[in-house]
């Protein structure tokens, strides 16, 4: 199916206008059959910038209708067909994305996850941060090049939940040395995804609700492999295949194993590693995994490739089938690959922590500007639940942090004028920053950083058992690191423990760091790294695009202006979009009233029966006797005797 | 919870009530005997007859316990299946059940001379009534159709019986509001304990007289039920607003301990993170008597307080009642002409509507019954049988005067 897949994609050049200005420079790229070369030590930071081809392709983002499983439900496609075409461009390319949304009803914006966008900030995609969002039936063209990386990377919307509904697809990076460090002969692409049947806009709404107190995830209606289900994989015996493994989800992480074969991980996140060879693949929503299958050489039988959910991460089971089997195939004729489930515990999962750049890039030894930020979810006064980083939940500026950046002039620096909700933090120059993260919640979260790659420095291990989670102690640093740190793009954070990455600010632009799961992002999940203010306003190419202009005019979104779109005055934040109010905190004025009224109520209805009860004790004496029945004269007589100033006093018609 | 796990204040004050007026019943029995034997000098039928009345109570309590037992037994087995699914909704409804109850069956105590005067009058008209009269399947339900000889042992056991089970039930249905489906350890204690001051205020009473301080004590432990009440009626509206919220949320909320999400804000009228009656120690006791809630939700602080107003107003028309003989603004309206249920009764005949002068004359022909030697009522048949004698013997002389006349 892969093999399939990738070849079906080259008729799709033709079919979806996925036009490519630079003539027959192929999408299938002649070197992924080519000779065997040899892993050896090769740097990526230190090649030389070739002067690639321009490649240009047409989105139009279109609905449409598909059954990956079986169930067939709306999607957001491109070019009136779904899956979205995987892409392939080379090292250098200059890549033109012409994104036209024919969506009648909604927004969109294309990211291109995982590229730095050197001095194309405005092309990244997030919107509201770097660009205006693109309204119905406007075009934008996204213009970038790829001089640095290479790798698996992929394109999804930054519009909310819409990549879930299906506009997401593979972004690959050729690179001519890919042939010499890798020994292989076959490229294919695989991507893997949960899929729901309802679109991400409905679920949104029931997500984000008073009534989902505990913000519990949408439960996934399947797991997709290469967007399809139970899938097939035909192989050539005795072949080695190069496996662009992406998770182009927007939940939840999945295992991949594959029964008497393994994985030879080679690149993580488009950053080449030392090969690691591992029974199982821990993959959380974004990442990337680039990695070595090789076949048998009997093609007798075919083998179980079973992806599982970390059903750590389902708030309940749902319905859906957690494992799915599907099949590596050597020989269509013989029997299928019977059901395998992934048992986390049984097998050896790859620790992506201690993966080794292959260019051994050394631990940055000390950094120059830290955040520390903690997440935690909570509900605000209307009852719904966020997620905060530092008790902030990122709220959308009424001008995107770009528009401000570059009209605010020396006051970019400053970062009140990107508003106080939105969780900014403006980083100089080169210097070298450090990101604490304490995970104060219970759940795995994938944290990915736009514009960089970081040095994974600290993980700390799972603290799901603690009674309270445990933040990062900087005196245990030394303990467990790495020289040559993993660097990756998205990296996840154990349930109630901590993370620190570090990077160097040497990519001006507005960089937009957020956890992955789409649910996350729409609770709130985000803080924006505003990267050298500076330096993005004196770049010409940091300048804003015609069409970005016209998109945000469409908007009527300002091109200049602070977080409240106050252009006058950048510290005047009147009218900022701020996040709903805390839930009062204990009794409130209504509280109290109620309190005393109550209290009162309770107080007069006593004093009632009090009054009722005791207004019966007059001359109860005589009410006793009577209703007792008892021989009460007799009785009285003998009190009388004793008493006789009460009887002479009670008159004549006392008894005798 | 644990408080609740030990002594559950409904159940308690509930025991206590029913055992109370199981001591009522035997008083007033008791009293019966000492009046017709205040003439008679044949103790040794006094002596036998008082002790089958204790024994009557003891036997009805004893044989109580056992179907109460069982009651409970089934009512839990089968119950905490049936309703540990949407258990908001029950305890809303046993809520509910256990304040109407209660609202029902506290006033009177404050007036336990009328208790004392319905059960005079009732246990009179059971001694008195010939069966035989009764038409149809009516006499088949009489006591006296099968007994006459121990009708002072099977009066009391009848009764207590009856009281004991109707306290079982509302023990069984009051004790499952106190939270989760199978919580029957807070039982006990407070059974025996209402069993011991119900026993022990009516012994008082009997003995002692009614006296100023008793009544305190009765007003006092009036208030203390109805404050129960109160927080009872409070609670289901409290459950059945978790309930919708639950259904909402997919039973969410129930999960979250007492913090953000474990409670609808659109309803709250205020809330605290904490003393959580379902969870905290201690704060359970608070909502068992005053209906604390760490989520106060409008239809929980309004029901409260309307059935305090509703109370104070129904107070005042009894007082008012008692007071000037009806209902103000009426003439001869009483509160109990307002009540449906009477109304129905007294339509199907099962109230006797006596006026006071026709109760007064049916206890005294109860003082003037006699008793064989075997303890056996001899009085008011013959008498009975000696009227219609004489009315037939009238009746044969007119005939024979007419013939005559002929």
């Amino acid at each position: 199916m892969i093999s399939y897949r990738f070849q079906f994609l080259i008729t799709l050049v033709g079919l979806f206008n996925l036009v490519f200005s630079a003539g027959d420079a192929s999408l299938v790229n002649s070197t992924f059959n080519s000779t065997i070369g040899s892993v050896e030590y090769y740097d990526l930071t230190n090649i030389s910038y070739t002067s690639g081809e321009t490649k240009t392709f047409y989105f139009d983002v279109t609905y449409f209708y598909a059954s990956p499983d079986g169930f067939n439900r709306t999607v957001v496609g491109l070019n009136n067909t779904w899956p979205c075409p995987d892409i392939h461009v080379n090292r250098g390319d200059r890549v033109l994305i012409y994104v036209t949304n024919k969506l009648p009803d909604q927004n969109t914006s294309l990211h291109v996850h995982g590229l730095f966008q050197h001095g194309s900030a405005q092309f990244d995609g997030p919107e509201m941060i770097n660009q205006c969002p693109i309204p119905p039936n406007e075009t934008m063209l996204y213009n970038f090049t790829v001089p640095d990386q290479a790798g698996a990377f992929w394109y999804h919307s930054h519009t909310k939940g819409q990549y879930g509904d299906g506009f997401r697809g593979a972004f690959i990076i050729h690179d001519d040395t890919d042939t010499e460090v890798w020994d292989y002969d076959e490229e294919v692409v695989l991507t893997i995804s949960e899929w729901y049947h309802t679109l991400s806009g409905v679920l949104d709404k029931s997500f984000l609700n008073v009534n989902n107190p505990t913000g519990a995830e949408p439960i996934p209606d399947n797991l997709l492999f290469n967007d399809t289900f139970n899938s097939t994989w035909q192989v050539q015996p005795n072949t080695t295949y190069l496996v662009r493994i992406i998770n182009i989800g927007a939940f939840v992480s999945q295992y991949l194993y594959m029964e008497d074969h393994v994985f030879t991980v080679v690149e993580v996140d488009g950053v080449r590693v030392e090969p690691n060879v591992t029974d199982v693949l821990y993959i959380t929503v974004a990442q990337r995994y680039t990695v070595l299958i090789t076949t048998k050489s009997d093609d007798s039988q075919n083998y179980a490739f079973v992806q599982g959910v970390d059903e750590g991460m389902l708030d309940v089971p749902g319905t859906f089938s957690h494992n799915v089997t599907n099949q590596i195939v050597y020989n269509a004729d013989a029997a299928r690959a019977g059901d395998y489930i992934i048992e986390s515990d049984d097998y050896d999962i790859l620790d992506d922590f201690y993966l080794q750049p292959l260019n051994k890039e050394i631990l940055y030894d000390d950094y120059d500007y830290q955040i520390e930020v903690n997440v935690t979810m909570n509900n605000l006064g209307n009852g719904v639940n966020y997620a905060f980083f530092n008790n902030i939940t990122f709220t959308p500026p009424k001008v995107p942090i770009l528009n401000t950046v570059l009209s605010a002039g020396e006051n970019a620096t400053n970062p009140i004028v990107y508003g106080t909700n939105t969780n900014s933090f403006v980083l100089k120059k080169d210097e070298i920053v450090q990101i604490v993260l304490n995970n104060q919640d219970t759940g795995t979260h994938p944290f990915h950083l736009h514009g960089h790659t970081f040095q994974a420095v600290i993980r700390g291990p799972d603290y799901s058992d603690e009674a309270d989670p445990i933040p990062y102690d900087s005196s245990n640093f030394t303990s467990d690191v790495n020289d040559y740190p993993m660097m990756r793009d998205t990296f996840y954070v154990r349930p109630q423990s901590y993370f620190v990455v570090r990077f160097k600010a040497n990519n001006p632009g507005v960089w937009f760091f957020h956890c992955h799961i789409e649910w996350h992002l729409s609770q709130g999940l985000a803080i924006v790294l505003i990267e050298d203010p500076e330096g993005i306003q004196s770049d010409s190419r940091q300048q804003l695009s015609d069409d970005y202009k016209r998109v945000c005019e469409k908007q009527g979104i300002s091109l200049t202006g602070n977080a409240a779109n106050n252009s006058v005055d950048y510290f005047d934040l009147t009218g900022e979009n701020v996040q709903v109010a805390p839930l009062p905190d204990g009794f409130t004025a209504r509280g109290i009233v109620a309190m005393v009224f109550s209290c009162l109520a309770g107080v007069l209805g006593i004093g009632a029966i009090a009054l009722y009860g005791l207004s019966d004790i007059k001359n109860i004496e005589a009410k006793v006797a009577q209703d007792l029945d008892l021989n009460i004269e007799e009785v009285e007589e003998a009190d009388e005797n004793s008493s006789v100033t009460e009887i002479e006093s009670s008159g004549p018609n006392s008894k005798k | 919870m644990a408080g609740k796990d030990i002594f559950n204040v409904e159940v308690f004050f509930i025991v206590f009530r029913e055992a109370l007026e199981a001591i009522i019943v035997c008083s007033v029995l008791l009293a019966f005997l000492q009046r017709s034997f205040s003439s008679n000098t044949d103790a040794r039928v006094y002596k036998s007859l008082r002790k089958q009345v204790w024994l009557g109570m003891a036997a009805g309590i004893l044989v109580c316990f056992i179907l109460g037992g069982a009651f409970i037994g089934v009512f839990y087995t089968i119950g905490s299946d049936i309703w540990s699914k949407s258990e908001d909704l029950w305890e809303g409804i046993f809520c509910l059940i256990a304040t109407i109850v209660i609202s029902f069956m506290g006033i009177p105590m404050l007036r336990i001379q009328k208790m004392q005067d319905k059960w005079r009058v009732k246990l009179a008209k059971s001694l008195l009534e010939d069966p035989h009269k009764e038409k149809g399947w009516k006499r088949f339900i009489k006591i006296g159709y099968y007994t006459k000889r121990y009708v002072m042992f099977v009066l009391p056991f009848i009764t207590c019986l009856r009281e004991g089970l109707e306290a079982v039930v509302f023990v069984g249905g009051v004790g499952l509001t106190s939270t989760g489906s199978n919580r029957a350890t807070g039982f006990p204690l407070p059974v025996v304990c209402g069993l011991i001051c119900g026993i022990a205020v009516g012994y008082a009473m009997f003995y002692f007289g009614k006296s100023a301080s008793m009544q305190v004590f009765l007003v006092f432990s009036t208030a203390v039920l109805y404050l129960i009440s109160a927080s009872l009626f409070s609670r289901a509206a409290w459950y059945f607003t978790n309930y919708q919220f639950n259904k909402a949320t997919g039973g969410d909320a129930s999960e979250s301990g007492s913090g953000p999400g474990s409670y609808d804000v659109t309803k709250a009228v205020y809330h605290v993170n904490c003393c959580n009656p379902e969870i905290d120690n201690g704060w359970d006791i608070f909502n068992a008597i005053l209906g604390w809630q760490n989520t106060g939700y409008y239809s929980s602080v309004i029901c409260y307080n309307i059935y305090w107003l509703v109370m104070i107003v129904v107070l005042g028309l009894m007082w008012y009642e008692e007071r000037f003989g009806h209902l103000p603004g009426t003439k001869d309206t009483h509160l109990r002409d307002l009540n449906p249920m009477f109304q129905l009764k007294k339509k199907f005949g099962v109230v006797s509507d006596l006026s006071e002068a026709e109760a007064e004359a049916l206890v005294e022909k109860v003082h003037k019954v006699k008793y064989n030697e075997n303890g056996e009522l001899i009085v008011e048949e013959e008498s009975q049988e000696k009227e219609v004698e004489e009315k037939s013997a009238e009746l044969k002389q007119v005939q024979n005067v007419n013939v005559e006349a002929k």
